[in-house]
């Protein structure tokens, strides 16, 4: 591939000095300091073509985007209530929740060289955050008006009381700020600054040679004087996860995120000399794998067979086996991960076949001559080999249990107008995403009334009044400790009623090479704007 | 005679023997095997002859491969012989009609052939099943969809010189429908050089059954060979063997289904230029 001619000879002369580097101890690397300059290259497993962050706030376009479109804050390991400031330098929320205040940056340019201001954040959370982005649909369904009292205030404001707690919680993901002088004409979705991004980020967008790279450059001017470190990151386009691995090994890129090098491999990738895995940098975007459940069909709607199914699945063999460990057992809606929300006072469901059985004669569904119960339809997602591969699984640990389940394969597009348009499942295991607070992506997958075709939602038919008016209520509820109660108490009707099965939850898996640094220095790295990254020598 | 030559060539011999095994496989898979043989066996990635109640090993879910390599070879045979027999009853009707009512009908049966002949068997398969939704009846269907062809035009051929016989006319002279007479009276006559086509065309359904597999588009409630080989690549650089060993047996049985072909069409070749 005519890619890049300089990226070869320039990682073959970093690499000689990365061979000395594994030489050291492992205590005077750490000890190296950053430096600047160098080209970082990537692998991108997906090519999105809308690389807008406040339209679609989603990993896929965040890996690119964030870099060059900045959130107000950012996510953070040591930082107050989990956040660093981006955009705005403090928040403050009103005792009512009807308000939030924000203190903006000052002397932050746009890469147009345009003065960033309290218009663009108006712009940005009134025309796309709350009308056009997949997640700000949900979270700022009640903001009102933005006033901006002077070029670096802006002042949320909300028709209904909004909890503070959510709102900060969700200025990582949701809270990219688009250029006004550049959205304010014609439609928004066909902007052409939603295929070459235009923000306030430590990176320029340079280009997309598409089926090729994307290539950011160093932005000089960025607020941080001291920042970017590097001068450019290139994302090599590597659909195929085989090709990541061996693409690390050749050295023809530095870093392979999102688990493109598949996790059979790592055990021996890890041996490689020169390549690090790093398994941190996921912790909020957290992948719960979970099985849906048509509740229109009779046998389901039964809470018994669906705790059967609970019992029939064992979370061991599937962390341990489908998994290779990276990946942890659920108990509930909220993973383990999550400290401010997780309770583990729930129902467990351990794994006993035999409960299972006892579960299912009780509920009025004994074997058949042939050792079967009933049969269903199993839509695995095929969005990861995880996802497909646990399809196979729990048709076998169905099979146990007398259930005959008949898998159905799907390619993306046909999956989810299969299971959240046409309901055409009776069981679908689908990876929804929990992003640090339960109100921005998980209540919604067993909330009822949402219109059909809305993906990752509860497109099964549930209905539980005593677990629609909790959710209700605690998108409400301004007082942390009380909001936390709330969710809390959600996680246990949920894992009561089952109105879906959470199997395990896990993040993904990066490999690197030992020259890059500065990596998974915080919970949404991968994700982040990289500034601080640097390339060793 | 022919049975004589077939048997002195050592490739159909080879040929015969490798197809025996197979059927014998398939047929004893459900004996052996009893168990569903995508159920959880044994400890995932268990390397090939270090437990011997699973000699070849289990791959990552841990599934027995010998027990997929017998069903497989059950998936594998029903589909080669079921697209094979769908392809040739279907292009022989068609391939009589054109060359019995020629014509119009000749043109237009034949314009259509062409169509189906000019785009590849794979691409429409895969078209097919992707619309159609993987299972194993779709998969046959879309196999037969592009091999029906070839079966069309020799028919064709073939009857377009037996109905200039004696016995033809003779047929239409007593008054026989000419529909009774292209079916009892012509096809019989034209099919042995369609049948010379079947095994090739068997040998290809297998593999195009075995590349939708991989690709994901086959029926994932059964095994096949294809869909192991598909399993194993995620694991290609750690446990090569989960790929290699259904890949050698596809080879095998490719080989050996080409081979007798080979040696059928050799023998009888041979009894035709001497009669």
């Amino acid at each position: 591939m005519p890619l890049l001619p300089l990226s070869r000879r320039s990682l073959l002369s970093g690499s000689a000095a990365l061979l000395a580097s594994t030489a050291l101890p492992a205590h005077l690397r750490a000890q190296e300091t950053p430096k600047k300059g160098g080209r970082l290259i990537v692998a991108a497993d997906s090519e999105p073509r809308n690389l807008n962050p406040a339209m679609v706030a989603s990993n896929g376009v965040f890996f690119v985007a964030s870099k060059v479109v900045e959130p107000l804050a950012e996510a953070s390991f040591d930082g107050a209530d989990g956040l660093v400031p981006r955009l705005a330098t403090s928040w403050e929320g009103s005792d009512d929740g009807l308000s939030v205040t924000f203190r903006l940056r000052e002397g932050v340019t746009w890469h147009d060289g345009k003065p960033f201001t309290s218009a663009d954040v108006a712009f940005s959370a009134l025309n796309v955050w709350k009308p056009l982005q997949n997640l700000g649909r949900v979270v700022f369904k009640d903001l009102e008006s933005v006033d901006t009292p002077d070029e670096h205030t802006a002042v949320f404001r909300f028709s209904k009381p909004t909890p503070f707690q959510l709102i900060r919680n969700a200025l990582p993901p949701l809270t990219s700020v688009l250029p006004k002088h550049v959205y304010e004409q014609g439609e928004i979705a066909d902007n052409p600054a939603n295929t070459a991004p235009i923000g306030t980020g430590p990176f320029r967008f340079a280009e997309h040679k598409p089926g090729e790279y994307y290539r950011l450059e160093r932005n000089a001017s960025y607020w941080d004087k001291d920042l970017p470190l590097l001068d450019e990151i290139v994302y090599r386009v590597l659909p195929d996860r085989a090709a990541a691995a061996g693409a690390l090994e050749a050295e023809e890129i530095h870093l392979a995120a999102f688990s493109a090098v598949p996790l059979a491999d790592l055990a021996r990738i890890a041996e490689v000399p020169g390549l690090k895995v790093v398994s941190r940098g996921y912790e909020d975007l957290t992948y719960q794998l979970v099985v849906e459940i048509n509740h229109r069909r009779k046998e389901l709607a039964d809470r018994k067979v669906r705790q059967a199914i609970a019992h029939a699945i064992d979370r061991k063999f599937v962390v341990d086996t489908i998994f290779l460990g990276y990946a942890t057992a659920s108990t509930g809606p909220v993973p383990l991960n999550s400290k401010t929300f997780y309770t583990d006072e729930v129902p467990l469901y351990a794994f006993d076949p035999a409960r299972a059985d006892a579960l299912l004669e009780e509920a009025g569904y004994p074997r058949g001559g042939d050792g079967k119960r009933f049969s269903l339809k199993l839509l695995p997602a095929p969005y990861f080999n995880e996802t497909r591969q646990f399809g196979d699984y729990l048709r076998q640990a169905l099979a146990v249990v007398g259930i005959d389940a008949e898998i159905v394969n799907n390619d993306a597009a046909a999956h989810q107008k299969a299971v959240y348009t046409d309901h055409a499942f009776d069981l679908a295991v689908a990876p929804p995403v929990f992003r640090v607070d339960p109100a921005i992506s998980t209540t919604i997958l067993v909330q009822s009334g949402l219109p059909d075709g809305v993906p990752f939602s509860n497109q099964g038919g549930y209905r539980n009044e005593a677990i629609d008016a909790l959710i209700a209520k605690a998108s409400e509820t301004i007082d942390p400790e009380a909001r936390i109660a709330l969710y809390r108490e959600f996680q246990k009707l949920v894992a009561e009623d089952l109105p879906l099965i959470n199997v395990a939850e896990w993040g993904f898996v990066s490999v690197a090479h030992e020259s890059v640094g500065n990596i998974a220095n915080n919970p949404r790295w991968v994700v982040s704007n990289w500034a601080d990254t640097w390339l060793g020598a | 005679m022919t049975l004589r030559r077939f048997l002195h060539s050592p490739e159909a011999l080879a040929g015969a023997a490798i197809v025996s095994a197979l059927a014998v496989m398939a047929l004893v898979a459900p004996l052996l095997f009893p168990a569903d043989p995508l159920s959880i066996a044994g400890r995932p990635l268990t390397p090939p002859f270090q437990d011997w109640s699973l000699p070849l090993g289990t791959d990552r879910l841990g599934r027995d491969v010998l027990a997929g390599l017998f069903h497989g070879a059950r998936t594998s045979l029903a589909v080669g012989l079921a697209a094979a027999s769908a392809a040739i009853v279907a292009g022989s009707l068609v391939g009589t009609a054109a060359g019995f009512a020629s014509g119009l009908t000749d043109d237009v049966l034949m314009r259509i052939t062409d169509a189906f002949q000019t785009v590849p068997g794979f691409l429409l398969a895969l078209a097919f099943v992707s619309v159609a939704g993987p299972s194993l009846a779709t998969v046959v269907g879309a196999i037969a969809l592009g091999a029906w062809t070839g079966p069309a035009r020799i028919a064709r051929a073939e009857i377009l010189s037996i109905r200039e016989r004696d016995f033809v006319a003779g047929a239409r002279i007593v008054g026989m429908h000419p529909v009774e007479i292209a079916l009892r009276e012509v096809l019989p006559n034209a099919l042995p050089p369609v049948l010379a086509l079947s095994s090739v065309i068997v040998a290809g359904a297998i593999l195009i059954e075995a590349s939708l597999s991989f690709l994901g588009l086959g029926d994932p409630n059964r095994v096949t060979w294809g869909g192991m080989i598909a399993e194993g690549r995620a694991v290609l650089r750690s446990a090569p063997f989960l790929s290699i060993i259904p890949g050698i047996a596809l080879v095998l049985s490719v080989l050996g289904v080409y081979l007798v072909s080979e040696g059928v069409v050799e023998a009888s070749a041979t009894r035709r230029s001497l009669s």
